[in-house]
């Protein structure tokens, strides 16, 4: 016999009557959701890639006091990334009778590896994207500087021996790094330049940056094989530790695309499980029948099993255009965000596609086509004969090695999927226990209402089994919506939450203690509100508990920047906001002037520090010892002056110190800011807009991606909902028109329906509504780093909204109940 | 008895099945042989054996005691793959339900056993079959857009389809009216007749029994002597 071409004929008969569709749709969902997830997230990380490179002008820096072995760089070379050298320093800057210390940075032609300058001509005039670079003999000024300098453009300067033409103001630099120690007003000059200035002498202080940038897994290579090269002094930045706000965030939206995708594929292999399981029950009796005209086991299981692969390979074929049309809808609507031009694997979303899409199928609707092998024959005398249910263990195991398959598929989070997984799997027992006795109790709740919806709810206690199977899956489904949706908002929340609107857009620092009083009344009278000013005097970490620090901390801590520089000490009452207690108490009135101090929680951490422990510092000379009482998680990204150390007041008031704030000055009152540069000459402004900008655009991204791929799983949860409610539709239509036939009014048929459907969607909803929080709670903790939060709406609005989607997909589906002719009782095939 | 005189041959059959607080015997000691070209109804009350019998002879089932040949196999050394072959070369079904393959017109269920059995042109031998009992016009209509007796002819034109040697019928008239019950069972013995189909029919109504060859009448899973 011709196999194949008999499992061509059959599957096409079948498509013809219409019995693969809720199959095929599931299988289609399932494989288009990955392929277009798959699709934009390698564009999307691939943008984001880039975009957060451009804060970093490189996908990689090396940052070095002397210059690196020249293996190093043709190591680089060999990988075929791209390379720039730059030298950064600080310097005096003299313009006529002023001078002001300005950070510079001499670049070659191709800086910037990632990432554009944007320039003005005038300072505080309209910004523009640049690709062009200061000419040798030029140099490129923050505004700051014009204005301190007393300079127009084309003013000339020195630098050094060798004077400059001050050509623009420069409003945004990639490379520019956002470390307030470092923050001094920015000069950008020509490598070129460098020896004629005669600044580099032996013993003077640079900073040799050597930028990289080329394939992700290229740049990756390089960074494993110089990580153990560096010495002490040297150090890698990339992407992720470049930007502290971005780095989490694109961390976070990584784990909810990943997060997202398994779910959808879950939910679609749940479908398609139902769907199969539904397709093999209707075989039964065609698989009978064929045994009876002497088909033989074997050959009956091939059969299926070919028809199921031709299935696949179409569903899989067909989801993955889609997946690739849905893909190309997300890049029109991200036109302005996403990186232009092709993909670096543009066909790998196509096979992983198509091998999704068989896994998928394989793993969930290959158990129950398995038990048609053994239909007995005798089914077409006894109809009551079932095939011998397969094996358990074999059902489990395909399962969950289609699970398996998802989770290394979808980036190799394994655990959140399998918290997800557990969460599932140990409420199976509760849930449905819980949901039995829900189901006797709104049985005796029915018996109250009318007729039909009576009929409705003993019809869910009559089908228990299918009743349980339902209320679990719409749980299930349910719990992944609302669980994605809740994680979705709290994401964007704790995104937004870092950057509100009013976010500070400008820092001021070095302000001398005399200035602080009129600075106060210069906000006072312009209307700004300034977060608090905060002291700053700079000391050095010697002595821990009496040792010195070097000593005292662990070995691996030994290069910490803690020991090998002045830090940032200040005072302060009142705990700052965004810094959080993680141990020991914030100071309190008795404190003042008591030799304590609150430590940063992650320095206290890498050098080993607790409460109780004794600092020892020195700060002009002088040594003070501190004993520490309390540790602080300060979130460095909220764009607010924030310490590794903070003293109670009373402490440290006898020494020099400056003081700095930050206040947020809306664009249009740039003038504003003139006013203050000229009034506070002393002091250093620095802009964060262009950062702040940069932080959005990255985050808006973030967002729609993270709602596009929400549709998917919307679309996946449809399915199941579709899938479950035709399980039983066979059943339904012939009850349906037993009970027309015995005198039963439309009314009262859609009051069953209905009661059917609400009631197992509001049930569901409960259950969803507890299992989410105890799933949310998990994975906020564990992987998304989120604060945990209950959620009381939950549990208001789950299950109505189970009640209310489960009713319409349930009526709909199955509305052709109410028109059965009961005649289809006498003539039933 | 020399086994090669019948088609088929049951001895001492029995079939014995558990329930709840012990087991009931459906048949015991059934003897019976069939010879090939012979028509042989199985009569009885509902519930007294006659489709569990039917299910040992064609094969469909084991019995707990006794054997059964099948065309000079005994069924009993077969595994169900082995009796499922056998089945796909001598015999035919029709049953009281029907059993057509809800999602086939009624051309692609006559072609069916066909395609199974790689016989050559199943297209036009299913419509020959078709036109002969009738349905000429019908070869695109689902089972569902049909009438019982309607359906049963094709069952019947499905199960003469292969030519098997012996045609076992389970009560093909229990869901059709008398006169549509008449004209299949018309074109059941019509066709035996002409293609020298060995006929086993169960029926409970005595009428039909008596167009047959020879009749057996099973109470309470014995046989009783015809007289
Ligand atoms: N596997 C079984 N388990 C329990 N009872 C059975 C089984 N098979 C048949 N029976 C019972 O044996 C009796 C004979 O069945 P059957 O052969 O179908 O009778 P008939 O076809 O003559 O109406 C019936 O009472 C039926 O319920
Ligand atoms: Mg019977």
């Amino acid at each position: 016999m011709n196999l194949p071409r008999h499992a061509l004929v059959l599957l096409l008969r079948e498509w013809r009557a219409g019995e693969l569709r809720i199959l095929l749709a599931a299988l289609v969902v399932a494989v288009s959701a990955s392929t277009a997830i798959d699709f934009f997230t390698s564009r999307i990380s691939q943008g984001m890639q880039q975009q957060s490179a451009g804060f970093l002008g490189a996908d990689l820096i090396l940052v070095s006091p002397n210059p690196v072995e020249p293996g190093w760089l043709e190591k680089a070379r060999t990988l075929g990334l791209r390379q720039a050298r730059t030298l950064e320093f600080a310097s005096m800057v003299v313009a006529g009778e002023s001078f002001q210390l300005a950070a510079v940075k001499a670049v070659q032609p191709a800086y910037p590896l990632r990432g554009r300058l944007r320039v003005t001509d005038r300072p505080f005039g309209r910004e523009r994207q640049t690709a062009d670079l200061p000419e040798p003999g030029e140099a490129w000024l923050d505004a700051r500087l014009f204005s301190r300098l007393k300079l127009q453009p084309g003013d000339s300067l020195e630098i050094g021996d060798k004077t400059f033409v001050a050509r623009r103001v420069l409003a945004f630099d990639p490379g520019f790094r956002m470390d307030l120690l470092g923050l001094t007003p920015r000069l950008l000059i020509r490598l070129e330049d460098m020896a004629a200035t005669g600044v580099v002498r032996p013993g003077s202080r640079l900073s040799h940056h050597y930028l990289f940038a080329g394939k992700p897994d290229r740049v990756a290579t390089l960074r494993g094989w110089l990580q153990p090269r560096l010495l002490n002094t040297q150090q890698l930045i990339d992407v992720h530790q470049g930007r502290r706000t971005v780095g989490a965030a694109l961390e976070r939206a990584e784990h909810f695309l990943g997060l997202a995708v398994t779910v959808a594929l879950v939910l679609s292999g749940v479908a398609i499980a139902m769907a199969a399981h539904r397709y093999s029950r209707r075989h039964y009796d065609s698989s009978a029948l064929m045994r009876c005209m002497g088909m033989t086991g074997g050959k009956l299981l091939g059969l299926h099993l070919l028809q199921l692969l031709l299935l696949g390979l179409a569903g899989s074929l067909l989801g993955v255009l889609l997946g690739w049309a849905a893909h190309w809808g997300l890049l029109w609507l991200l036109a302005d965000l996403l990186p232009p031009g092709p993909l670096p694997h543009p066909l790998s979303p196509l096979f992983t596609g198509l091998l999704t899409g068989l896994a998928v199928l394989a793993g969930f609707a290959l158990p129950p086509l398995l038990g048609l092998r053994r239909v007995p024959p005798l089914r077409v005398l006894r109809r009551d004969l079932q095939p011998l249910p397969t094996s358990a263990w074999l059902v489990y195991a395909l399962a969950l090695a289609a699970v398996l398959l998802f989770m290394w598929r979808s980036s190799g989070d394994l655990q959140t999927v399998l918290v997800l997984l557990a969460g599932s799997a140990a409420m199976l027992v509760p849930l449905g226990l819980l949901s039995l006795g829900a189901l006797a109790a709104a049985r005796s709740l029915g018996s109250l209402l009318g007729s039909g919806w009576r009929l409705g709810i003993d019809s869910l206690w009559r089908r228990r089994g299918a009743t349980l199977a339902q209320l679990v899956a719409f749980g299930l489904v349910f719990m992944a919506m609302a669980t994605l949706l809740l994680v979705r908002t709290d994401l964007l929340e704790s995104w937004r939450d870092r950057l509100p609107a009013d976010a500070p857009n400008h820092f001021l620092i070095n302000i001398l203690p005399d200035k602080v009083g009129p600075l106060r009344a210069f906000f006072r009278e312009h209307g700004i509100e300034s977060s608090r000013l905060y002291p700053m005097v700079r000391g050095r970490l010697a002595e821990v508990n009496g040792r010195p620090a070097l000593q005292a901390v662990p070995q691996q801590a030994r290069n910490h920047n803690a020991l090998h520089r002045e830090l940032n000490l200040s005072w302060s009452d009142a705990l700052p906001p965004a810094n959080r207690i993680t141990a020991g108490r914030w100071f309190t009135d008795a404190d003042r002037g008591r030799p304590l101090v609150s430590v940063e929680a992650s320095m206290a951490k890498a050098l080993g520090l607790e409460p109780g422990d004794r600092l020892g510092f020195v700060i002009g000379g002088t040594p003070i010892e501190a004993t520490i009482l309390s540790l602080r998680q300060v979130q460095w990204d909220s764009f607010r002056p924030n310490f590794y150390l903070l003293f109670p007041p009373g402490v440290l008031e006898d020494f020099p110190a400056t003081w700095m704030t930050s206040f947020h000055l809306p664009p249009e009152q740039q003038e504003t800011v003139s006013a203050l540069v000229r009034s506070f000459p002393a002091t250093t402004l620095l802009e964060l807009d262009p950062i702040l900008r940069q932080v959005q655009r990255i985050m808006g991204q973030l967002v729609l991606a993270v709602e596009y791929v929400l549709l998917f799983v919307l679309a996946a949860g449809v399915v199941v909902l579709f899938a479950a409610i035709s399980t039983t539709l066979d059943e339904r239509l012939h009850e349906g028109a037993l009970l027309r036939a015995l005198g039963a009014r439309s009314r009262q048929l859609r009051h069953a329906i209905l009661a059917e459907f609400l009631g197992l969607g509001f049930m569901a909803g409960l259950l969803a509504a507890l299992a989410s929080e105890i799933v949310i709670a998990f994975l906020y903790v564990q992987t998304l780093a989120l604060e945990p939060a209950r959620h009381p709406l939950l549990w208001l609005l789950l299950p109505p909204a189970g009640a209310f989607l489960t009713g319409v997909s349930g009526y709909l589906g199955t509305r052709q109940v109410l028109f059965q002719s009961p005649l289809r009782v006498l003539r039933r095939t | 008895m020399e086994s090669s005189e019948f088609i088929v041959q049951a001895r001492d059959l029995g079939k014995r099945v558990p329930v709840a607080g012990g087991h009931l015997d459906i048949l015991q000691g059934v003897s019976l042989g069939i010879k090939p070209g012979e028509s042989l109804a199985v009569v009885g009350e509902s519930g007294s054996g006659k489709s569990t019998l039917l299910g040992l002879l064609a094969g469909l089932d084991l019995p707990s005691s006794g054997t059964v040949e099948l065309a000079g196999e005994d069924l009993g050394h077969l595994d169900e793959d082995g009796r499922a072959r056998l089945r796909g070369r001598y015999v035919g079904f029709v049953f009281q339900s029907f059993q057509l393959m809800p999602t086939f017109t009624a051309l692609e269920n006559v072609m069916l056993p066909l395609e199974l059995l790689d016989r050559p042109a199943p297209r036009s031998r299913a419509q020959a079959l078709l036109a002969r009992v009738g349905l000429a016009g019908r070869t695109r209509h689902y089972p569902r857009q049909l009438s019982g007796g309607e359906q049963q002819r094709v069952a019947i034109a499905r199960a003469f389809a292969t030519e098997p040697a012996i045609l076992f019928a389970d009560e093909p008239t229990g869901n059709l009216d008398t006169t549509t019950g008449e004209q299949v069972i018309d074109l059941l013995f019509e066709l035996n007749r002409e293609r020298g189909t060995t006929l086993v029919l169960v029926t409970h109504d005595s009428r039909l029994a008596s167009r047959c060859s020879r009749q057996i009448r099973l109470h309470a899973g014995r046989l009783l002597e015809q007289p």
